[in-house]
């Protein structure tokens, strides 16, 4: 067999390949834990974030972050339904993977898909953040696609579920520099007091093209523009006002306010 | 060449971005601050070192037919490797870095190293080399990073080094610098401040200079 005949070819290509996926199979496994982790870590810290308590600008190492997370009140949602359901363990649900799954997920009519998805699950991961026994924040997921990317975040409302607390965006491919700048903490701190409704309870929140006329009668419901970013910006509109319109959770904020939710006394404190 | 020379000419003399004017891309794209420029730059060593030894190991048994290939799939894991180990211990930074550690893969630097040096050198030369053009490229990403992340945000690996006005300081931050196009001008600057230095590194002009006679006065 010399150098370069046919076999010789053959047996390096598939000898190398072998050995390669080997390598590359051995160190994507036994990283995975540790990838989890920090993916959870991540989305942990967003929420606790958004709960408002913890302190802005305090760095919280990432056990202190999955203990804060572990003390939230988390419920599943029936979307549609607007009620808590408890036939659903939280940690086991993701959304992501239940759209997969036809019995856990519905199609969206195109002339409803303002967030641009398809489909949606039929339940939702939200936390209540309690204060003694009143009510401080209700924490729900929102998704939509924007130019480039799904952008993924998590919104926080105010107890009287319409003023908005917190946003933030944790994952999104957007353009660097530009689609991106939806994740500056400044910005996503301008959102703080927006109101997202009206007074007939039409979803009015929009990110505005430039900046906000101050003192308008839009101002309260806009945040400024993003230079360079109109198509995102158009897209986070767009999400919320599907996420919290009729085909979002219009349902469970209503339900919300007709049967107040009670606090659930989590494991730790049970304990203790 | 001896030892000295295989692991230290590519800092400067030999250096792939200033003189080869390789890997730019990556070059301008993860420069902005100082700790992306380190963890980018230890990435690329690593993937280079590892490719040029397993090149160099099969090198006497690299049919010419399937060479790139070949080479092709062992730097690609090389940097699956790499890139699932920074979203595992530095996932902040992988974030940051994100398709640049992938981009490795097409970074002209590891394939040509493994053309130009590993296929015809031992084992502990082509380490060598591909440490020594490592080194090379990240001295250039850390000039650049620092030059960056200290005019563009007043800070050095995070820590504030000129007063910000916003902190009450002085110093107003160029965000020109935070762009990718001021790597570009910081790059040209180093290539012309080595060439005047070492003459040697200028190219030859593409074509002769010829003078051309003013003909329209008599016409």
């Amino acid at each position: 067999m010399t150098k370069d005949s046919p076999q010789k070819a053959l047996l390096v290509v598939f000898t190398v390949a072998l050995l390669c996926s080997v390598l590359v199979s051995v160190a994507s496994i036994s990283l995975k834990p540790i990838q989890l982790r920090n993916q959870l870590v991540e989305r942990s810290r967003n929420i606790v974030s958004l709960s408002g308590l913890v302190p802005v600008g305090k760095d919280l190492s990432d056990d202190e972050i999955l203990a804060a997370v572990e003390q939230l009140d988390v419920r599943v949602v029936d979307i549609d339904s607007g009620e808590f359901t408890t036939t659903i363990d939280p940690s086991d649900f993701d959304a992501r993977v239940a759209i997969n799954d036809p019995a856990l997920s519905v199609a969206i009519a195109p002339a409803d898909d303002l967030a641009r998805i398809g489909r949606r699950a039929r339940f939702a991961v939200v936390y209540l953040v309690w204060q003694g026994d009143e009510l401080k924040r209700i924490i729900v997921p929102i998704h939509g696609q924007a130019m480039w990317s799904t952008l993924y975040g998590y919104l926080a409302l105010e107890a009287d579920r319409a003023t908005i607390a917190a946003v933030s965006f944790y994952e999104q491919t957007e353009t660097a520099g530009l689609g991106d700048q939806i994740q500056r903490p400044d910005w996503q701190a301008l959102w703080q007091g927006r109101k997202l409704f009206d007074s007939q309870g039409v979803v009015r929140f929009r990110v505005a093209a430039g900046a906000v006329v101050a003192g308008s009668a839009a101002a309260r419901h806009q945040v400024d523009g993003l230079t360079g970013a109109t198509i995102t910006g158009d897209a986070v509109t767009r999400l919320i006002e599907y996420w919290f319109g009729a085909n979002g959770y219009a349902v469970f904020l209503d339900t919300l306010q007709k049967q107040p939710p009670v606090k659930m006394i989590n494991k730790e404190s049970a304990q203790t | 060449m001896t030892v000295r020379e295989t692991l230290l000419d590519p800092l400067i003399s030999k250096n792939p971005v200033t003189l080869q004017v390789l890997g730019i891309c990556s070059a301008l794209a993860i420069t902005n601050s100082l700790k992306t420029a380190l963890i980018m730059s230890l990435s690329l060593t690593s993937v280079l070192a590892f490719s040029n030894v397993c090149i160099s190991m099969i090198r006497n048994h690299l049919p010419n037919s399937v060479r790139i290939i070949v080479q092709m799939t062992i730097i690609a894991t090389g940097v699956i490797v790499v890139d699932e180990l920074l979203k595992a211990f530095a996932p902040d930074t992988a974030k940051t870095l994100s398709v640049f550690v992938g981009l490795i893969v097409t970074n002209c630097i590891v394939l040509g190293r493994a053309e130009a040096f590993a296929v015809q050198n031992n084992v502990a030369r082509s380490f060598l080399d591909g440490i020594g053009n490592g080194l090379g490229y990240s001295l250039v990403l850390i000039i650049v990073a620092s030059i960056r992340e200290l005019f563009g945000a007043g800070t050095l690996l995070g820590v504030e080094i000129l007063p910000l006005l916003q902190n009450g300081g002085w110093y107003a931050p160029i965000q020109l610098m935070l762009l990718p196009p001021s790597a570009f001008f910081i790059i040209g600057f180093m290539i012309w401040i080595i060439r005047s230095w070492k003459t040697e590194q200028v190219e030859q002009p593409d074509f002769e200079r010829v003078e051309i006679e003013e003909a329209g006065e008599n016409a």
